[in-house]
């Protein structure tokens, strides 16, 4: 009896409360001004339309709920912490070295590294007081040691100064830098020409000034760093084919075609090749990706960088090498780094296409323009090769004698390149790498033996030396390198001279791998 | 008292918002890699490539930031000029009379805001190597934000005006039908289940990368 009058009571007692609440509650709102009118609204909206009144409710509710929310981010991974946790945080947190470790290899190949004291050529003075045949240095025609140039440079230093002091831009571009362009235009038979002032920054820079997000870009597997660079830059749509292999180049190009016709996606296209490539020294079928391109539309990109003042009866490059109109490749990308012995590079096309990466290429609208030095360097060059034709003519026979003594006549390498290609990739045989079952490592370790016994006997070469697909930021690895030894002929060596470094070099070949672990 | 300090971790977490999002299988924004339904006719836009989250961090995002301004250049300036200037101009034409000229202010503002907040994507300038292409201006605010003090002012700027078109219309019914049909299509895409998600037959097929 007690609980059931306690329980209406209690009820009674709510029931009360609640009542004195909302009495208080209205009068409040009654309070403020305008409430009546606003009220008198409400009640006249209503309008014997019980389905609208509802929507219009539900509206206003909806949106009172959408401004109380709360705050959120659709960024996945972030996290709000407190201060303690960043305390905490920043305790134990450890900066990773600059420089990672080096691995023992590394060392050892730190330690025997040689040293040339002086300037580079044919024979090089080592830190150790030996003289050595220089056949690792990029010296083709010997113009390290001309003495005609060096007076030119010089002269040129003295009325120019050393720096530019602007990129070409903004009033970096002086008479010289015309001239060079010039000259290289005419040279090779394009409309235009447009100077860099660092060889390895001119392909990263050119491919993203014409090509961008969205666009199509099929490049050769085994194509250098610097144009790996660019086409990571330019954030294009990236497909591989084999490594000289144009029937695959054709199914690579017919895929995408019918893939973009498929999407009805008009984008530009490219082909991004080399004339002579750098990781493994032979040479692009011009004519037959000239004819791949005029079929399915595509543009093509040479990267001249070691075929430029090589190939060719004048050194023209690849261009005059295979009989192909210069006027077909729409972007010839050189170095006039290499066998012009200068410095910088350049890029040759169409007038469009010069004038359109003096805005837009970033190595050229960003970066200080190429010393006056550098540009007479390499006009003078440019000058020789076509006044002394002589001079290809003696570094073709020289590269063909050091051919004689290497290749067929070590029973353990076999050369990759080119036969016109200055730079010899001598690669171990398949059938040796099989039979003595020889993984990358292993190779790497006999090349650098290799190494050290021609230094020890007189002769400086080299292995090809080449960064991890993860350093250079790729997401898989398209191409691995094979371990090479790289030889850089030059015409500064009598044929006997380079017989006798031939020879030297194929008995330290035969007596490393011959002998006994 | 946590601090605005945000870190990014690999495990993802959601900030505990009262409205969180839903968990269902329509928003895949927190997992890698993209979720395709079967039908493929709704799906959702594919997170961002590394590349493409450096290339939008390299400069602010002009094209969005605007609507935080204060003063005379942000979105409540925009919006109430925009409003009051169509209702002149509508207003001023001959024989218009009320229900008409509001229900075409308000046509033309959902329409406008359509087309600029939902429809295009991008940006009109050229800044990040088209790093934002994928995205329309609504989910380019705020970096995809959700309840932003921005993104909830144009929300109920909608409302509000749809409110006001029913009362000048003298709530007649097919006023009404068209007005709100006007306003479901401008506020249903700014919902946030609606973030990243594209309709098959008006964006195109996903794409397949």
């Amino acid at each position: 009896m007690t609980t059931a009058s306690n329980l209406t009571s209690a009820s009674d007692y709510f029931s009360a409360q609640t009542l004195t609440l909302l009495n208080s509650l209205s009068e409040q709102l009654h309070k403020i001004p305008g409430s009546g009118i606003f009220l008198r609204y409400v009640k006249s909206s209503y309008q014997n339309d019980p389905i609208r009144s509802a929507v219009e409710l539900f509206l206003v509710l909806f949106a009172i709920r959408y401004l109380l929310a709360r705050e959120y981010s659709t960024k996945p991974g972030k996290v709000r912490l407190t201060e303690e946790e960043i305390d905490d945080l920043i305790d134990e947190w450890q900066p990773e070295p600059l420089v990672t470790k080096t691995t023992p290899f590394e060392d050892a190949d730190l330690e025997k590294r040689a040293i040339i004291v002086g300037p580079t050529g044919p024979k090089s003075r080592l830190a150790n007081g030996r003289t050595v045949t220089n056949l690792a240095s990029y010296n083709f025609y010997n113009l390290v040691s001309n003495e005609q140039l060096k007076e030119r440079a010089i002269q040129t230093l003295r009325t120019y100064g050393v720096g530019p002091c602007g990129p070409p831009g903004f009033y970096g571009t002086q008479d010289v830098h015309m001239k060079i362009e010039a000259d290289i235009a005419a040279f090779l038979g394009t409309t235009a020409c447009i100077i860099y002032a660092q060889a390895f920054s001119t392909a990263s820079s050119v491919i993203p000034a014409f090509s961008k997000r969205g666009d199509i870009i099929v490049a050769d597997k085994a194509v250098n760093y610097s144009i790996r660079k660019g086409l990571q830059i330019s954030r294009s749509q990236v497909r591989w084919f084999e490594h000289g292999d144009m029937a695959d180049l054709e199914r690579v190009l017919s895929r995408m075609q019918k893939e973009q016709a498929a999407k009805k996606q008009l984008t530009r296209r490219f082909i991004v090749t080399e004339g002579l490539f750098e990781n493994t020294g032979d040479m692009v079928d011009l004519p037959k990706i000239i004819e791949l391109k005029l079929k399915y539309k595509f543009r093509l990109l040479l990267d001249e960088t070691w075929s430029f003042g090589v190939l060719g009866r004048t050194g023209r490059g690849v261009t005059e090498h295979q009989h192909v109109d210069a006027a077909e490749v729409d972007m010839i990308i050189g170095s006039m780094a290499g066998p012009l012995s200068a410095a910088g590079g350049f890029c040759a096309g169409s007038d469009e296409v010069v004038e359109h990466q003096r805005l837009s290429a970033a190595a050229y609208t960003f970066s200080a323009a190429l010393p006056a030095m550098s540009a007479v360097t390499a006009s003078e060059t440019l000058m020789m090769l076509q006044t002394q034709p002589d001079m290809i003519a003696a570094l073709r026979e020289n590269v063909r004698a050091m051919w004689q003594q290497l290749d067929p006549r070590s029973d353990w390498i076999v050369c990759t390149s080119a036969v016109e290609n200055p730079i010899m990739m001598l690669v171990f045989k398949q059938e040796v790498i099989a039979s003595k079952r020889l993984g990358l490592e292993d190779q790497l370790g006999l090349l650098q033996e290799i190494v050290d016994e021609c230094l020890a006997q007189g002769v400086l070469v080299t292995r090809a030396k080449a960064l991890s697909a993860a350093a250079s930021g790729a997401k898989s690895d398209v191409y691995t390198h094979r371990p090479a030894l790289k030889v850089c002929m030059t015409n500064g060596l009598s044929r006997k001279e380079v017989e006798k470094a031939g020879t030297t070099i194929r008995h330290a070949i035969t007596k490393i791998m011959t002998r006994k672990r | 008292m946590t601090s605005h300090t945000v870190l990014h971790r690999t495990i993802s977490f959601t900030a505990d918002a009262k409205l969180a999002p839903p968990s269902d299988s329509t928003m895949s924004s927190g997992k890698t890699g993209r979720r395709r339904r079967s039908s493929s006719i709704i799906y959702q836009e594919p997170p961002e490539t590394v590349e493409q989250i450096s290339d939008q961090a390299v400069n602010p995002n002009l094209n969005s930031q605007w609507v935080n301004a204060k003063g005379g250049h942000g979105s409540c300036t925009e919006s109430g000029q925009g409003k009051a200037w169509l209702t002149i101009f509508y207003d001023i034409i001959p024989g218009m009379t009320q229900e008409i000229s509001w229900t075409l202010v308000n046509i033309t503002y959902m329409t406008g805001s359509y087309l600029m907040f939902h429809w295009v994507r991008g940006v009109p300038f050229e800044f990040n190597a088209g790093a934002y292409d994928h995205l329309n201006m609504w989910e380019q605010i705020d970096n995809g934000d959700q309840y932003t003090p921005a993104k909830k002012f144009l929300l109920t700027v909608p409302i509000v005006l749809f409110l006001l078109s029913t009362h000048y219309t003298h709530y007649d019914l097919t006023y009404f039908i068209i007005n709100f049909l006007a306003l479901m299509a401008v506020v249903i895409p700014k919902l946030p289940f609606a973030h990243r998600m594209r309709f098959a037959p008006f964006s195109g097929a996903p794409p397949d990368e």
